[in-house]
């Protein structure tokens, strides 16, 4: 709520300073092959075209393929939605000489891997606060195989995130507590365990990762550890490798998955001051995000459809992220 | 011109709606009826989990033995159930037992299952030509929809783990069964059947002693396809979270761990091999009396 608040006053004092626009020229932006980054770079389109008078060419990228181009050759502009963990060392480099900028971390709430219950779960069980307080009761999720024990859905096998469930397993002491870890095989079986759940009531416990549309479909809540990040030593160094090379994983939450919104040095640059501004304050709420993907999941909607939809249905979200007189732009245009 | 150069199709909000009415009628379904459709095969369930658990818990070398004189018993030649038994303890030695046993638990029960359901729909497609030109097109479809069409709706109804497992097994493997079952029985010679009936013997007497045993060749050869398909299948029931040789297998091809992969396959490839000769074996033995043996 404070963060309405002070994102309208801000928008309000941009108002009041009045603006002349400088012309902002053509400009590229990476549409991103999963779903909410298309979306992102889609209304990110229409309020750089409509409200401050770019021309935005789409260019489909994928994420390493895009941030390779924006380091080398400076094309495309912008990227809305960029996975950094896996190109932290490059990403600085670019950074500290200048050829990158981030325009906003964290531009999605929420967002990152997890440990996730249904809502339903907390509500019933108010006690419930942290992973800590779940590990406690097994009871709670039954397994089917073993009704007496706990069921804790991990990562397909063969994905990173496989080893770090099973480590994190180990840290908690999960199997004294009662647990068995079961590998869904394949993010098909990950999703449609969840989808069962949910569909029929039942409690789940597992892992997953947002912004994706189960979800916002099914209202997973992302658990907080209930203990710090015990360092990327114990991350990087075991918790993220295979069994037998971790001897000692530590309890620790997960490692912070960081998301950028990247641009080049010349759209910093050559770009109204302005659009700077409004990406600095473009933050999606989950909840938001999540109704997004969900609608583009549900209506098979593509980036720019859903984009529309977005702008249309969510007026008090992205309002906030502009002045008044360029939300009027982008409100008349829709 | 557009009529001759854009097929016909249905508007894109149409489709969508057909989809999504699909889609929330399948969850309609699979919300009321799933609990009960998952306790009918609860038990199936239970027999699947108690038998890998003793499989595994069983000491290693009754399990070695108990190989060993199934094949014997099957075969009737030493080399094959010594090399059975070898076959056991190198994939043990290379720390597979587990998954093996867990994959053994499942294509044991598939096999099972896909002869006791297989068997009877063949001999009815053989007897009634209707019932063989309504379930041909089916058997077409079982074996070449693509699986996870048909694995997540499974998963939906109920869970991840062996019962859906067994069934996506079961769907790919029990149609060379019925065909050849069906196949079998209809080759049989039309002038034994005229015999047969010369001596007033009536449908279940053709049936058993007459049909049955000489279409037996061809019903082990359909046998034998369903335990090699079934053992296929043992990497995707993997993908929706069945214990076994396949899990590590998915493990190295996201992974690129070679060894791994290689290691499980041919683990999978061994146990294939010994059940094919095993079952060919116990087929050809049957039959010996058509080949003039003398035999028991």
């Amino acid at each position: 709520m404070k963060k309405v608040i002070f994102s309208t006053i801000a928008a309000a004092a941009v108002t009041l300073s009045g603006q002349a626009f400088a012309a902002c020229g053509s400009i590229s932006m990476a549409d991103m092959n999963w779903p909410s980054a298309t979306l992102m770079a889609n209304v990110d389109r229409i309020i750089l075209e409509e409200g401050y008078g770019c021309e935005v060419e789409m260019v489909a990228g994928a994420t390493t393929t895009t941030f390779a181009s924006m380091d080398a050759k400076g094309k495309p502009d912008v990227a809305p939605e960029l996975w950094t963990n896996a190109m932290a060392v490059a990403l600085g480099v670019a950074m500290d000489e200048g050829r990158l900028h981030s325009a906003r971390k964290m531009p999605i709430q929420d967002l990152g891997e997890g440990w996730w219950v249904p809502d339903y779960v907390l509500a019933k069980n108010p006690d419930l606060k942290t992973v800590l307080d779940i590990l406690e009761r097994p009871d709670l999720f039954p397994a089917k195989e073993d009704p007496s024990k706990g069921e804790f859905i991990g990562c397909p096998a063969g994905w990173g995130c496989q080893l770090s469930n099973i480590n994190l397993f180990r840290a908690f002491e999960m199997e004294k507590k009662g647990w068995i870890l079961v590998d869904p095989g394949s993010q098909a079986g990950l999703d449609a365990s969840m989808a069962k759940a949910v569909e029929r009531g039942d409690n789940w416990f597992g892992y997953y990762w947002s912004p994706t549309e189960p979800v916002g479909r099914y209202n997973m809540k992302l658990m907080d550890f209930g203990v710090p990040f015990a360092g990327s030593d114990n991350w990087d160094g075991c918790v993220a490798l295979a069994e037998q090379e971790c001897d000692d994983p530590k309890p620790s939450s997960w490692t912070v998955s960081m998301v950028h919104t990247i641009v080049t040095d010349n759209f910093k640059t050559n770009a109204p001051a302005e659009a700077m501004d409004y990406f600095s304050k473009r933050i999606y709420p989950g909840p938001v995000m999540g109704q997004m993907l969900v609608y583009m999941g549900d209506n098979q909607a593509d980036g720019s459809d859903a984009a529309i939809e977005f702008l249309q249905s969510h007026e008090d979200v992205w309002t906030t992220w502009v002045s008044a007189d360029v939300a009027a732009k982008v409100k008349a245009s829709l | 011109m557009s009529f001759w150069t854009d097929i016909p199709s249905l508007s894109r909000a149409d489709l969508r709606d057909l989809k999504k009415g699909i889609d929330a009628s399948f969850r309609e379904f699979s919300k009321n009826y799933g609990e009960g459709i998952e306790a009918f095969f609860d038990p199936l369930y239970f027999f699947l989990v108690k038998l890998e658990k003793l499989l595994i818990a069983a000491p290693w070398p009754i399990i070695l033995i108990l190989v060993g004189g199934l094949a014997y018993l099957g075969s009737r030649s030493w080399k094959l159930a010594l090399g059975s038994m070898l076959a056991f303890v190198v994939i043990g030695y290379f720390g597979m037992w587990k998954d093996m046993m867990a994959t053994i638990s499942l294509i044991s029960v598939a096999t099972i299952m896909c002869i006791a359901v297989g068997i009877p729909i063949g001999i009815l497609m053989s007897r009634y030509n209707r019932v063989q030109s309504a379930i041909t097109p089916i058997l077409d479809l079982m074996q070449t929809i693509p699986i996870f069409v048909y694995l997540l709706p499974v998963v939906m109804l109920l869970g991840i783990g062996r019962v859906p497992g067994l069934i996506a097994v079961c769907v790919y493997a029990v149609p060379p069964v019925i065909r050849l079952t069906n196949l079998g029985i209809r080759l049989v010679d039309k002038e034994t059947l005229e015999a047969a009936d010369a001596f007033g013997s009536n449908y279940r007497q053709k049936l058993f002693s007459v049909q049955l045993p000489l279409a037996l060749p061809n019903i082990f050869a359909g046998v034998n396809q369903t335990i090699m398909m079934a053992l296929a299948m043992v990497v995707i029931a993997s993908m929706i979270g069945v214990k076994g040789l396949g899990m590590p297998v998915l493990q190295s091809i996201q992974n690129q761990y070679l060894t791994l992969g290689l290691m499980n396959g041919l683990a999978i490839v061994a146990l294939a091999i010994i059940f094919d000769r095993v079952s060919q074996k116990y087929g050809q033995r049957l039959q010996a009396h058509r080949y003039g043996a003398d035999h028991e």
